[in-house]
């Protein structure tokens, strides 16, 4: 395991901004980060590119737990490298800035012309190499910036938000660069974005930020509810007081009142109208979007509120659910979770 | 108005002859300032730059300290040097008084504020994501250090400059410290103080002109390095 984290939190004047039970983070894989503005992302990324420490918790680099004095956190930050959401380039020519972690390794003068020639070569670049660094436009700089990383030949590559600033060009180009590093070279990957479906596209696996704690999915399927006891050990769950929808007895561990629900989008069934028994819970909605997710399509449904649900390929070629359809869905007793009580970790 | 066009007149002579008195007296005005302004940014630049970064209890009061003593008079200083240095005073058997080392002395501890409080400011202003780039790229301490004062560079300039401009205009501490000997110790400013005293312009003038014209270059080289900035 590249990285484990156990009950790590960060704090900033009493605010929790970062906690997080356990996440392992897998060598060589490519990892996407969602999460609104403020879920905690780029302290997360700070704390692995060892740029701040955690408030409290366990952090093991490489089989090895870290230890916050400041030689170690510079051996360390020698394999990870981080690149900003709006990176900063030193004020002198293309060259110096990607030689200057270079420089601060002690690689020879000869070699790092190579590397830097290699480096820009990957990013699109190498004709600006003697350019001044700061008359390049924002996509050129975010790109450099990328370069600049890569020259160090860092093992983990940590990237908040490569694409939100921008255009479309640079964006695609960002995305192809990183698949690259990934592929070609190795480097574990790991990057924020708001874009869920870049991230379906280019990441392995998701990791979702939410108020500085993991949750199972990106504000899908995510609902304020009422929870009442319908009778013995028979509990249901009430979402915007239309939707009513059983909820199984050993999800609900004793609570009830106002509480926030996530329906498991993998446990949700689907029947299209006029075919297959009828059950009183499901729901009668429209398609409203479809798309291919890690492998599974990925439907989303309109059912008063927009509903996620995942199925398989060979569902779906059954099944092939149209955008505008009416369809029915039916989020068994145990999709439901409260989210309080949901812990498992989706990467 | 006579006596001022007629000391004009016989200022500019003085100037573009090269008088040998006042080429004497401004070597030693440019000697004096560049070795104090040299001693103040040796000292004050670490300094600054130690205490920009630093985060300790006390800080802003240690700045607001500074920012008061950028107004300090340049007499008091001279009274506080001399204390030292007369022949009664603790450093007195180094026999400092009336030396250019004297003169630098206190005009060191006069623009080692200058320096610091500029250089505060220079580096307060550095965008905090050099410092983490620096770092993510694997530098240490000092390296990140060197990386902002890079950084920085040109406001720490400015701050040496704006020193200098301190001290090679200042009269009080080359007056007290200095004892305005002829050919040692005489400096522009008390040169010109004399010459007033003696109600003859000529030489004061002259001087004056000089210093209005080193002025005027130290400004046209700050302006150098905004624009260096701005670009």
């Amino acid at each position: 395991m590249l990285y484990v984290l156990s009950q790590l939190t960060k704090i900033y004047e009493n605010r929790t901004v970062l906690d997080i039970p356990e996440l392992e983070i897998e060598e060589k894989g490519i990892y996407a980060m969602l999460g609104p503005n403020g879920a905690g992302k780029t302290t997360l990324i700070n704390i692995l590119g060892f740029l701040e420490p955690p408030t409290s918790g366990y952090l093991q680099y490489c089989s090895m737990p870290v230890r916050y004095s400041e030689s170690e956190l510079q051996k360390l930050r020698r394999e990870v490298v981080v690149v900003d959401q709006h990176p900063i380039l030193f004020t002198t020519t293309v060259y110096k800035n990607l030689e200057f972690g270079l420089k601060v390794r002690g690689i020879r003068k000869s070699k790092c012309q190579r590397i830097i020639e290699e480096a820009l070569e990957l990013v699109g670049m190498q004709q600006y190499i003697q350019a001044p660094a700061h008359r390049l436009s924002g996509g050129e700089t975010q790109r450099v910036a990328l370069a600049r990383a890569l020259a160090v030949s860092p093992k983990v590559f940590l990237c908040d938000e490569p694409t939100s600033s921008v255009d479309i060009e640079n964006q695609h180009a960002i995305i192809r660069i990183l698949k690259q590093i990934n592929q070609v070279k190795k480097i574990t990957v790991l990057f924020t974005t708001h874009d869920r479906s870049q991230a379906a596209a280019l990441a392995k696996q998701t990791l979702v930020l939410d108020h500085g704690r993991i949750i199972p999915t990106q504000r899908e399927n995510i609902f304020s509810a009422d929870l009442i006891a319908t009778g013995q050990n028979q509990y249901k769950c009430i979402i915007q007081d239309n939707i009513t929808l059983p909820i199984s007895q050993a999800h609900v561990a004793g609570r009830c009142g106002k509480v926030r629900v996530f329906i498991d989008p993998d446990k949700i069934e689907f029947v299209r109208v006029g075919e297959g028994n009828f059950d009183s819970n499901s729901m009668q909605g429209k398609v409203i979007q479809v798309s291919a997710e890690n492998g599974k399509i990925r439907v989303v449904v309109d059912s008063g509120v927009w509903i996620t649900l995942f199925m398989s390929q060979n569902l779906y070629n059954q099944t092939r659910p149209l955008i505008g359809e009416q369809v029915n869905i039916l989020p068994t007793p145990d999709s439901i979770h409260l989210l309080e009580n949901w812990s498992q970790n989706p990467i | 108005m006579d006596l001022l066009i007629d000391s004009f007149i016989s200022a500019i002579l003085l100037v573009v002859s090269l008088d040998t008195e006042m080429v004497s007296i401004v070597a030693v005005s440019l000697k004096v300032s560049c070795a104090s302004t040299l001693m103040a940014g040796l000292v004050g630049v670490p300094a600054g730059f130690m205490l920009a970064f630093g985060s300790f209890r006390g800080k802003p009061m240690v700045i607001t300290i500074l920012n008061t003593l950028l107004a300090l008079p340049t007499v008091v200083v001279g009274l506080f040097v001399y204390a030292f240095i007369t022949r009664r005073g603790i450093f007195g058997p180094l026999d400092l008084l009336y030396t250019q080392k004297a003169i630098i002395i206190g005009q060191t501890l006069l623009i080692i504020p200058v320096v610091m409080a500029f250089t505060i400011a220079a580096i307060s202003r550095i965008d905090e994501r050099y410092r983490k780039t620096a770092m993510t790229l694997g530098a240490n301490r000092r390296q990140t250090g060197w990386v902002i004062v890079r950084e920085a560079r040109f406001g720490i300039m400015a701050a040496i400059i704006a020193a200098y401009g301190r001290v090679i205009a200042e009269v009080g501490i080359s007056m007290m410290l200095g004892g305005n000997i002829k050919g040692f110790t005489r400096t522009m400013t008390t040169a010109m103080a004399l010459e007033y005293d003696k109600g003859v312009f000529s030489l004061a003038v002259a001087l004056g002109i000089i210093l209005l014209a080193i002025s005027f270059g130290i400004n046209l080289l700050f302006h150098f390095f905004q624009g260096r900035i701005r670009t």
